[in-house]
């Protein structure tokens, strides 16, 4: 018998070039790697784009963490709900229910900071746990729920406000207006801590990352999160309470939607019914720049993190150079696309 | 002259053969029946007809003609038409509309309805179906289903009809309708090739017979001739000799006690009665739709809810979701992979996964304990993975399932049911876990499986319980187990 002749061993040899470009590729494609290209190529637009050095600034990143931080707060619940199988379009609706309710019970009705916090947080995880029972235990598809919470929420909030603005300016039992203090705890979620160089809505945005990291990761109930979102009906025969899992996933992305509108409502001083509208959409748009697919059962929070960032850091780079809002609008759109475009290719050409 | 001609076929996939130098002839007007075991080629000779398998050696003729099909639009136009095992209807279209969908034309051509509807009625009362061309096809019976996929299929001009199993999973009545009309159609001058497992069926339809086993054609007969006999050892391949084992579980104290066990799920299971001792080997014997996942479903407390009475160790049981099921003790390994193995999800996360609250006290996934845990099970399975934390999807078949049975193992299981355990993986996983089931039964686990594979059945199993079209025929002892015996019982036939 002679040896089979291997024609394969002549076209395996690649050549120098097709080799770099390989391993180029590979690297930029590893799991590390990839999902942080698109904030890199954002960041190194803002150097190049750089207003006359405005974008090196300390206080240009700090307006910049800042502004993402209530959306990102939504994007941490998001992630959760997308991880699990669902969508959450419900989000920025409650924000906005939580925003009017922490006003309307700390303006014109006297309440503490703290007894108006832990009130607000039980009407949004509420919220969300009404959505995930449906979810779960109804089985109506997710989009449809949240899209109906996320109508009905925000009537609520027109109905608890009549329509306006909560603010400090309240009409008193004479009906004459007055002015009501506005309580401290206003002032502080307002404010900038580490002697003004941060502010604290950003600190509440990096501790609901850590805690959706440490429930995602570190948590039984996060192993269950992911083998729902990867198969119903695989978790299910493996004995995984399937429902309540649903019921948490929603449920916490109500909480935290509660934490979003409460700083929201701090950073305009009043409570808006129509403050929030459309936050639902920039959250799954950081969810999804980050790589995490909507498909389910992958991703995580530290990718959201990054999508935080690329978005944010897109919108001051932008802005910075006086961009148009139109073109703003329509430059993100087109770089959502490419980012999720160049994900999936460079996956796909190393596997 | 053939009106269809295989010469001396072979394919092959990745350097398995899956056919070798099988010549088949199909006559105008003659029922053909392919038969033989799973793996035996059947498939692969119907998808090389169906146009749907192209890169084969050896030659295809049709109508004297020698054809290459470049894919199954051009088999269709040559007039194969094929009915597989899953219908191909667009449930929410009108049957009218779906027959529609068959017909040739450009996508923007006007459509005319009432035409569409009068074409319906007709071929639809030519196979005996009565039913209103704007029913959608979701409200029709699973036998209505069949029938309109045959109605498609003919509304092109057809000279070969392809039946695969089209019968699994309709009642006996109704079965019974579709065969009278396959009859029909071969009396009309096309030419049937015909798939079943079914004893009954094949004797009351074929008017030949030709039997696959290992990718080589055994036999071409005429039906008449060879007989049940006949058919049973070309399908085995040898004269029947009965293993005699003892069962060594006879003495153990019963752990399983089912009493008129009834479930309403498709494909219902009528009411069985049966016991399990500790350490024994049940094997469940029958082919899809039989019944056999049913049973083991309702035992895992997963579907339509069950009647009659279950003890577990001589306590009530009657579970309600899987996860009743795990805290009694009872695991199942899924048939459907799909409904086994979370492909995203890493080794380690799969295998934990049902035995979790071990790993994870005061709620925090250790991963230590995990992997301490994990490890030695996947020496023992031989499991073969780049790592544990590597995509389950990644792994092939064999070591998947090996995953799901780690999964299994892990939650310590009292009593086990397995779901066809070895379909679709290779010969070396299978001794793994034929090894392993031996070893956990040995070690006092009770195990039910199902398997579709008689020689793992005869090789595995303490008894065996027999269902076919829901009911339990038969319970057979290991001296009783014999692969003729056992299949012809599969097969609806007698012992």
């Amino acid at each position: 018998m002679t040896e089979p002749r291997s024609p394969r061993a002549a076209e395996s040899a690649p050549s120098p070039d097709s080799v770099s470009r390989a391993s180029a590729l590979t690297w930029l494609a590893s799991p590390r790697i990839r999902p942080v290209v698109p904030l890199v190529a954002v960041l190194l637009l803002g150097a190049v784009l750089n207003a006359n050095g405005a974008f090196f600034l300390w206080q240009t990143q700090r307006a910049v963490l800042r502004e993402i931080a209530v959306e990102g707060i939504l994007a941490c619940g998001m992630t959760v709900v997308i991880v699990a199988g669902g969508i959450d379009l419900a989000v920025g609706s409650v924000l906005a229910l939580s925003a009017v309710c922490f006003a309307w019970l700390t303006l014109p009705h006297g309440w503490s900071g703290l007894g108006a916090v832990l009130v607000v947080l039980v009407v949004g995880a509420l919220a969300g746990a009404v959505s995930g029972a449906l979810v779960a235990f109804a089985r109506i598809q997710a989009f449809i729920v949240t899209l109906a919470m996320m109508v009905f929420a925000r009537g609520v909030a027109k109905e608890l406000s009549g329509g306006q603005k909560i603010s400090n300016y309240v009409q008193s039992a004479d009906g004459h207006f007055v002015n009501v203090p506005t309580p401290p705890i206003f002032g502080v979620l307002d404010g900038r801590v580490l002697g003004g160089e941060l502010s604290v809505v950003t600190l509440i945005f990096a501790a609901t990352v850590l805690v959706t990291w440490f429930v995602l990761r570190r948590l039984r109930i996060g192993r269950y999160l992911y083998a729902v979102g990867s198969s119903f009906e695989a978790a299910r025969l493996s004995g995984v309470p399937v429902r309540a899992t649903l019921v948490f996933a929603y449920l916490l992305s109500g909480l935290f939607a509660a934490i979003a509108g409460i700083c929201q409502a701090a950073q305009e001083t009043h409570g808006d019914p129509e403050t929030g509208l459309g936050y639902e959409l920039d959250a799954i748009a950081m969810v999804v720049l980050g790589g995490t697919s909507l498909a389910g059962g992958r991703g995580g929070v530290c990718l959201t993190l990054v999508g935080a960032l690329t978005l944010g850091y897109l919108q001051k780079v932008l802005s910075l150079n006086a961009y148009s809002t139109e073109l703003r609008l329509m430059l993100t759109g087109a770089i959502l696309i490419l980012a999720v475009l160049f994900q999936r290719r460079v996956s796909r050409e190393t596997e | 002259m053939a009106l269809l001609e295989l010469r001396r076929v072979t394919k092959s996939f990745g350097g398995t053969a899956a056919l070798r130098d099988v010549s088949f002839e199909l006559e105008p007007g003659e029922v053909h029946v392919l038969a033989g075991e799973n793996g035996a080629g059947k498939s692969t000779l119907i998808r090389i007809i169906a146009g749907a398998l192209g890169d084969y050696a050896g030659e295809l003729r049709l109508g004297g003609r020698a054809l290459h099909f470049d894919g199954p639009a051009a088999a269709r136009a040559a007039g194969i038409a094929t009915i597989h095992q899953e219908l191909s209807l667009v449930p929410a279209l009108s049957v009218a509309d779906n027959l529609l969908l068959a017909t040739p034309g450009s996508p923007l051509a006007a459509v005319d309805r009432r035409g569409a509807r009068e074409a319906t009625t007709r071929a639809l009362a030519e196979l005996g179906l009565r039913i209103d061309p704007d029913t959608p096809v979701e409200a029709l019976s699973l036998a209505e289903r069949q029938l309109v996929e045959i109605a498609r299929a003919l509304t092109t001009d057809v000279r070969v009809l392809v039946m695969d199993e089209p019968t699994s999973a309709l009642s006996a009545p109704d079965a019974e309708r579709l065969l009278a009309r396959v009859k029909a159609l071969a009396g009309r001058g096309i030419g049937v090739i015909y798939i079943s497992h079914r004893m009954d069926e094949i004797f009351r339809v074929a008017d030949r017979v030709t039997v696959l086993r290992d990718g080589e054609r055994v036999l071409t007969a005429r039906a008449s001739e060879l007989g049940r006999e006949g058919l049973l050892r070309a399908l085995l391949g040898r004269e029947i000799a009965a293993p005699a084992v003892a069962n060594t579980a006879e003495k153990r104290p019963i752990r399983l006690r089912v009493r008129d066990l009834a479930c309403d799920s498709r494909p219902r299971l009528e009411p069985v009665s049966f016991e399990l001792r500790q350490g024994e080997l049940l094997g469940v014997a029958g082919v899809e739709g039989s019944g056999a996942s049913t049973l083991l479903h309702a035992l895992f407390g997963d579907g339509a809810r069950i009647r009659g009475d279950v003890a577990l160790d001589g306590e009530p049981y009657r579970p309600r979701a899987p996860a009743q099921a795990f805290a009694r003790g009872v695991a199942l390994l899924a048939g459907d992979r799909h409904a086994s193995v979370l492909a995203a999800q890493s080794v380690l996360e799969n295998a934990t996964l049902s035995s979790l609250r071990r790993f994870s006290p005061a709620a925090l996934v250790r991963r230590h304990l995990e992997l301490a845990a994990v490890k030695p099970e996947a020496l023992r399975v031989r499991l073969k993975a780049p790592s544990l934390d590597a995509a389950s999807g990644a792994l092939s078949g064999g070591n998947q399932q090996k995953v799901a049975l780690i999964r299994c193992l892990l939650a310590r299981p009292k009593l086990l049911l397995l779901d066809d355990p070895t379909r679709g993986i290779d010969l070396g996983a299978r001794a793994d876990v034929h090894a392993l089931l031996t070893e956990l039964a040995a070690a006092g686990t009770s195990i039910l499986f199902r398997t579709s594979d008689l020689t793992e059945l005869t090789a595995l199993a303490d008894r065996a319980l027999v269902l076919f079209d829901g009911r339990a025929v038969a319970t057979l002892e290991r001296r009783e187990l014999e692969e003729a015996r056992l299949l012809s019982l599969m097969m609806g036939g007698r012992a």
